[in-house]
């Protein structure tokens, strides 16, 4: 009886989240109307700073153990925040290169192409590095370096120019990044 | 004749009227070729329509020689869904080649986990109906149900952490699925804790189920597929700057 309970509640969560699920497709599609309005500004050198395992040394030689443990848990946090920025844009250009894919134009299609590549790449390293950062804040002895979020991100910037070049739509958008 | 007779049978023929429909459409928009399993599935599920309408129909009426026919379309029936999963899949990742590799380990790995726990679930109820059949087709049902849902959870799961789009033939299709899946998981933990082959309300309470996951596929098979548009505001002059600034950049590396 206990199993029998426990899967038809399985079952109800299992519906629950499908349509939940799928019904983020409709808010992601609502995103599309005004992509820039839900980017959020990264700086990408600011993030480079905070995981340079250079600064990071520095700050250990000339500070006090305790110190120095606050303070980095303070800047991995704080590098968290911008993975998750730059992740989270990735995701909505994503959506707004997978449309230009199918224009007519080959270089607007071949850039698009590029742009979807490239946001998949920044998710991919988002979802292994924040792992990495949240171990940093536990250990902060350990040396963590998501450089390549960083150099994902500014060639991923550097893609959404060509595209807003190639395609009228995307306008307005690298301003936001 | 009852009211519950009329809905019973009304909620049999009418969603595999519909899967016709289907069927049709497929063949004239020439859809077979991009979900062959899809297409095969709903020619079987017509198909074994027929055969177990006729039985019903005939002195047989719904006894043992029924139960056998319902097993083995059952079980043919479950396959080609396995197969539509794999299709989804496949389809999925065809349009994100980055993908691709993580895709496939996503899938294997999600079909052992399932696996293990569908194969925990049954050593730990098998189930206390008196007809090893009926047990062994339930048992089964839950197993396929336990595995195909949690798949198409993660295939949903997978394509919402990365943001990727769903054409809405293939979206509609999972979605159907996912929510036959689930609700027979239910459905056939109920039936194999109860231990008798048909329950009324249980019966139609998946029928309904069927004929609803049915409408979900008509709806996103029947109408074209939509092309996503989006307007922005025109730029501000320094947008054009920072293009410029970025372009100049790009061209000089």
């Amino acid at each position: 009886m206990t199993t029998t309970i426990i899967l038809v509640l399985i079952s109800v969560l299992a519906l629950a989240s499908l349509l939940w699920l799928a019904k983020g497709r409709t808010v992601s599609a609502n995103i599309l109307q005004n992509p820039s309005e839900h980017l959020r500004a990264v700086d990408v050198e600011a993030f480079r700073n905070l995981v340079d395992p250079d600064e990071e040394e520095f700050l250990r030689t000339n500070l006090a153990p305790p110190e120095f443990r606050r303070i980095q848990r303070e800047r991995l946090r704080a590098a968290v925040e911008y993975v998750s920025c730059a992740a989270q844009n990735a995701a909505i250009l994503l959506r707004v290169a997978d449309a230009g894919r199918r224009s007519s134009d080959p270089a607007t299609a071949q850039a698009a192409e590029k742009l979807v590549d490239n946001a998949i790449r920044l998710r991919l390293y988002a979802s292994l590095a924040i792992p990495r950062l949240y171990l940093g804040m536990i250990l902060p002895g350990a040396h963590i370096s998501p450089t390549r979020i960083a150099e994902s991100y500014e060639q991923m910037t550097r893609l959404v120019v060509l595209l807003g070049c190639l395609q009228y739509p995307t306008r307005g958008i690298s301003a936001a990044l | 004749m009852t009211v519950s007779f009329v809905l019973s049978y009304y909620l049999w023929v009418a969603p595999h009227l519909l899967l016709g429909t289907i069927v049709f459409a497929m063949v004239r928009h020439r859809l077979y070729r991009q979900f062959p399993m899809f297409f095969l599935y709903t020619a079987f599920e017509i198909l074994q329509f027929v055969v177990l309408f006729a039985i019903s129909r005939s002195h047989v009426h719904f006894g043992v020689s029924y139960v056998r026919a319902y097993s083995v379309g059952l079980a043919l029936s479950t396959a080609t869904r396995f197969g539509v999963i794999h299709e989804l899949f496949r389809h999925f990742f065809k349009r994100y080649p980055t993908l691709d590799g993580v895709g496939r380990y996503l899938f294997r790995s999600a079909t052992i986990f399932l696996l293990l726990a569908a194969v925990g679930v049954a050593i730990s109820a098998p189930g206390r109906g008196a007809s090893l059949l009926v047990n062994t087709t339930c048992a089964f049902d839950r197993t396929a149900s336990v595995l195909q849902s949690g798949l198409l959870i993660s295939l949903f799961l997978f394509s919402r952490y990365f943001a990727l789009s769903w054409r809405s033939h293939a979206f509609g299709i999972a979605l159907g699925l996912g929510i036959y899946a689930s609700v027979s998981l239910a459905t056939s933990s109920i039936w194999l804790h109860l231990g008798v082959f048909g329950n009324r309300a249980l019966d139609l309470f998946t029928m309904a189920t069927y004929h609803l996951c049915v409408l979900i596929w008509m709806f996103y098979l029947l109408r074209p597929e939509r092309a996503t548009s989006y307007v922005l505001n025109p730029p501000p002059k320094h947008d054009l700057d920072v293009w410029n600034n970025e372009l100049q950049r790009l061209v000089q590396r």
